[in-house]
């Protein structure tokens, strides 16, 4: 067999590169490429690859940074995306170069704009400095700038048609491949930002504070210009610290309730009570918390995460031992659970007295006043707050203590290195140990008080407990077969009654353990039951789970971006006037419809078809495999890492 | 326990109750279409939402326009936003096979996003639209008094019962839920029929919707369907997927939810503990009923 050292890219692979370079150069023309600034309610000044720019503040003075060489970097990405369009339908081997090109130099612009923006903000700091009387500015204008679509869209373009273009070689195509069980979500989240941009267009208003009428490119240039706004309001808390702590708090409850469905649809049982679980775990840390004799010290605050464990468990017993007993459907339980929990929620702490058959009893749960809410939680039973935990600074500095990220280090270290019986405890002692040697060294940070609490450790413990009770253990092998095929599971002498059973309980320990999040971590702002806890959150677990398909690692993903936007749709609520903090429920809606479409793709494309059925005659056998049509690879290059692929198209034909 | 019975022997109970089956009965008659060719219908409860979103937005935008033919067109308007989101819980679970209780579950995502979004837009709220001025009329003698949906839900028990069992698309409806590979052999087009079916549905539980916001209500408050759409879903199990059968579930949950709501006003049970009542009943009900007649396809995609 002739070996090919530069293989021309397979027609798919050179239809991909074609539509992401294309959309890329039309977006550079039909985008502004940067914002030079933004004001308070979002108005901006834009700039096009034209050079032009729209200033759409209130004033029209306003200083903006030199933009000579952005624009002309820009220029030289369009040119280069052209090139890669124009490679692209030839199916040119090269076309990839181009297209890393077009990447980089898209990169460099906004590095450059950046460094801009960066001199911007360092003169109005002196200059606010300078003046000591001067009113402070809440924000600083050129805070807010940056990259706009028409540099965004050419560096993922560029690097989409890049990595097409070089799928064409076996090992860039290995790696790629492994990705693709990303592919869905990935599809998933663009449609779902696609349709909400739609709806920010839409609904609101250009912000034009310039008092000048704006042309009809003017008003285009705006709108894009707010749906861009929006996303990156959305997708900020990434880039700096303290909105990032805030994203891990909200991000810590989806974890647990993610981790609740995820483990039922392992299982083959779909979990909608997590919103039930989650309420009746954080009754039983209320209770044990508040009421548990002073007496007990320290032991108070784990008795208390005990006990929501125990309470979310034994709500989702219920439904588990009716489906086993019964046949009763777990969907139609779990939602009723979930009406029923948010009665008793009420109940408890909603009010002093209840009538029964005519007279009045006492309760003593909720506290004094016209709020519902529960007593507050006896001291022991807090919760620390992360940075109390991690904090090894002295005299009143705050440094983070790196002992926790080394342990994690050490500890997948040694799992990849040791083989044998014991090497996960063995693993696990040497991340104990690395984490004690390196707790007192600590980085020193600026941030101000933040929620999160030690229940995100809980959390990660949690995300630990499932990968090894799902894919170590007898017990997880058991639940898994149930979950692939209840009938065969059954003939191989599992019982699936208490497969069912223990998932579904287990499944709500998951969630009840959230309600640590929120009554011992202090997350309602304080350390009570209030009726204002998020059970949603409950719902969410469902697009988690989802989208991170149901794995440990997934979960934890989805939950940070997941976050990530709610914390981010905060800032969108406070600047723009129609659009609301609503659209990031919509947002998570719409990622969970298009997941469960399987992103709209083919199944030729999600599932590549088995190598067997397409197995060469004599005659093509004799002049070598024949690249798959959608893969540009042969099928003995295929059948070397089916095993995965087989998996998941055995899995789909269960369903 | 007298007090209780002198409660429940009045005009004003009866008025009750039949309010609460309405919204139950027409949501479950829907679910049955659905159920019946094959495809779990669990967003329901996000139907209904849409449906009293749509009836109360377009009732509030017409009035100026067209006066008192305005809420009509709201309930025209309920009934195409019911069945129009349907139709893409169809899409999504027939067309690219999903699994049909997500898709309903995202659906039902959707109906508590997209209200606010939509609210906020035209209205500056994002829990309530303003009050119509012209609600849907009453009709009846006396305290007797009901809006027509209240007709139309009764009438469309008879009209299923013989469109299930009296005419072709019924027969072939049945026969899609049961087994699409044979009825697809017999020349029955099954995913037009289950597309048609699952359209019925959101029509219908539209049509509930209209009901709740401008036939009992007269605007559109957050979390107006308060879980009648799973209630109306086990009422469709409890009645065996049979239109008869539905009907009695209907006026058992009805009656239910009636009495948790003139208990709730009384001195015998703390009302919070009341409210859950209909749903513990609904869990010991599903007990007896279980899956056991289902049609036998439900919730599998057809791969044909």
């Amino acid at each position: 067999m002739t070996h090919d050292p530069h293989p021309r890219p397979s027609q798919t692979a050179a239809r991909i590169a074609l539509a992401a370079a294309t959309t890329a150069a039309a977006g550079m023309l039909l985008f502004p490429l940067a914002t030079l600034g933004r004001g308070f309610t979002a108005d901006a000044a834009l700039l096009h690859l034209s050079g032009s720019v729209l200033n759409l503040t209130s004033n029209p003075e306003t200083p903006l940074p030199a933009v000579g060489a952005t624009v002309t970097l820009g220029w030289l990405t369009l040119a280069l995306l052209a090139a890669t369009i124009f490679g692209a339908v030839r199916r040119e081997r090269w076309f990839w170069l181009t297209g890393l090109l077009s990447f980089l130099s898209a990169l460099a612009a906004v590095l450059l704009l950046g460094g801009g923006l960066n001199s911007e903000m360092a003169r109005v700091a002196s200059d606010t400095a300078l003046r000591p009387g001067a009113k402070r500015q809440l924000r600083n204008f050129y805070d807010g700038g940056g990259m706009h679509l028409g540099l965004v869209l050419p560096i993922l373009g560029g690097l989409i048609a890049a990595g097409a273009g070089l799928s064409a070689r076996p090992k860039v195509w290995d790696r790629l491949n492994r990705l693709r069980s990303l592919l869905v979500p990935a599809v998933a989240i663009g449609l779902a930002v696609v349709v909400g941009a739609l709806v920010v267009l839409i609904v609101q208003p250009v912000v034009n504070l310039s008092g000048q009428p704006l042309t009809l490119w003017g008003s285009w240039l705006a709108k894009s210009d707010l749906v861009y706004f929006v996303y990156s309001s959305l997708f900020a808390p990434v880039t700096s610290l303290n909105p990032l702590l805030d994203s891990l708090k909200l991000a810590t409850p989806l974890i647990f309730t993610g981790l609740s469905v995820a483990f039922a649809f392992r299982t083959g049982l779909f979990n909608i009570g997590a919103p039930g679980q989650l309420t009746m775990g954080a009754i039983g840390a209320m209770l044990v918390g508040v009421y548990a004799p002073a007496a007990l010290g320290w032991l108070l605050l784990p008795l208390s995460v005990i006990a929501a464990g125990v309470g979310g468990a034994l709500w989702g017993a219920i439904p588990g031992l009716l489906k086993a007993r019964f046949g009763s459907s777990e969907v139609i339980n779990t939602i009723m659970l979930n009406y029923i929990a948010s009665a008793v929620f009420i109940f408890l702490i909603g009010t002093e007295s209840f009538p029964f058959l005519g007279r009045t009893y006492n309760l003593p749960i909720k506290a004094e006043g016209f709020e519902p809410r529960s007593q507050e939680l006896q001291e022991a039973a807090h919760l620390p707050t992360l940075l109390e935990l991690l904090n090894v600074g002295r005299d009143g500095t705050v440094a983070l203590s790196i002992g926790l990220l080394v342990a994690l280090a050490a500890y997948f270290v040694a799992r990849r290195l040791l083989r044998g019986r014991l090497h996960a405890l063995i693993a696990l002692a040497v991340a104990v140990v690395a984490g004690a040697l390196t707790w007192r060294i600590g980085i020193p940070v600026q941030v101000a008080g933040s929620q999160l609490n030690a229940s995100f450790l809980i959390a990660l413990a949690c995300v630990a407990l499932f990968g090894t009770l799902m894919w170590r253990t007898a017990t997880g092998y058991a639940l898994r077969a149930v979950g692939h095929s209840p009938k065969a599971a059954e003939y191989g002498g599992i019982s699936v009654a208490r497969g069912t059973i223990l998932a579904m309980t287990l499944a709500g320990m998951f969630a009840g353990l959230a309600g640590t999040h929120y009554v011992n971590g202090g997350a309602l702002d304080e350390y009570r039951l209030k009726g204002n806890m998020p059970v949603n959150v409950g719902f969410d677990g469902i697009a988690v789970a989802l989208m991170g398909q149901s794995t440990p690692g997934g979960v934890v993903a989805a939950s940070l971006l997941f976050g990530t936007i709610d914390t981010g749709g905060v800032d969108v609520d406070q600047k723009l006037d129609k659009v609301n903090k609503d659209i990031v429920t919509v947002l998570k809606a719409l990622i969970v419809l298009f997941i469960a479409a399987g992103g709209f793709l083919s199944r030729r494309v999600l599932d590549p078809p088995p190598p067997q059925l397409d197995a060469p005659g004599p005659a093509k056998a004799a002049s070598g495999p024949e690249p798959l049509p959608n893969l540009g690879l042969t099928s003995t290059e295929v059948s070397n890492r089916a095993a995965s692929d087989h998996s998941s198209a055995h899995k789909d034909s269960q369903a | 326990m007298n007090e209780l019975f002198t409660q429940l022997l009045t005009t004003a109970f009866l008025v009750t109750f039949i309010r609460s089956v309405v919204p139950l009965l027409l949501t479950a008659m829907g679910g049955l279409f659905s159920e019946r060719s094959g495809v779990v219908n669990i967003a329901l409860e996000g139907l209904i939402i849409f449906g009293a979103l749509a009836g109360a937005v377009s009732t509030l935008v017409l009035e100026p326009v067209v006066g008192a033919a305005a809420p009509w067109l709201g309930w025209l308007a309920g009934m195409l936003v019911g069945g129009l989101i349907a139709w893409i819980h169809a899409v999504v679970s027939i067309k690219y096979r999903a699994d049909q209780v997500i898709s309903g579950t995202a659906i039902n995502l959707l109906a508590a996003g997209v209200p606010p979004v939509i609210l906020t837009a035209l209205f500056g709220s994002s829990t309530e639209s303003p009050k119509v001025e012209q609600a849907l009329p009453l009709w009846g003698v006396g305290d007797l008094r009901f809006s027509p949906p209240v007709f139309f839900a009764f009438l469309t028990v008879i009209v299923t019962w013989y469109v299930l069992y009296r005419t072709p698309y019924g027969l072939r409806l049945r026969a899609t839920g049961e087994q699409p590979g044979a009825a697809a052999s017999m020349g029955v087009n099954v995913r037009r029929m289950r597309y048609s079916a699952v359209i019925l549905s959101g029509i219908l539980a539209g049509t509930a919707g209209v009901f709740l916001s401008i036939g009992n209500l007269d605007s559109y408050v957050r979390n107006i369907s308060a879980g009648m759409g799973f209630i109306a879903l086990a009422a469709l199990i409890f009645g065996q997927w049979k239109p008869l059968g539905v009907l009695a579930a209907t006026l058992l949950f009805g009656f239910l939810q009636a009495l948790s709501i003139t208990l709730g006003g009384t001195d015998l049970l703390p009302p919070t503990l009341v409210t859950a009542l209909p749903y513990l009943i609904t869990i010991i009900a599903l007990i007896f009923t279980g899956r056991a007649n289902a049609p036998k396809a439900l919730g599998r995609p057809y791969e044909g």
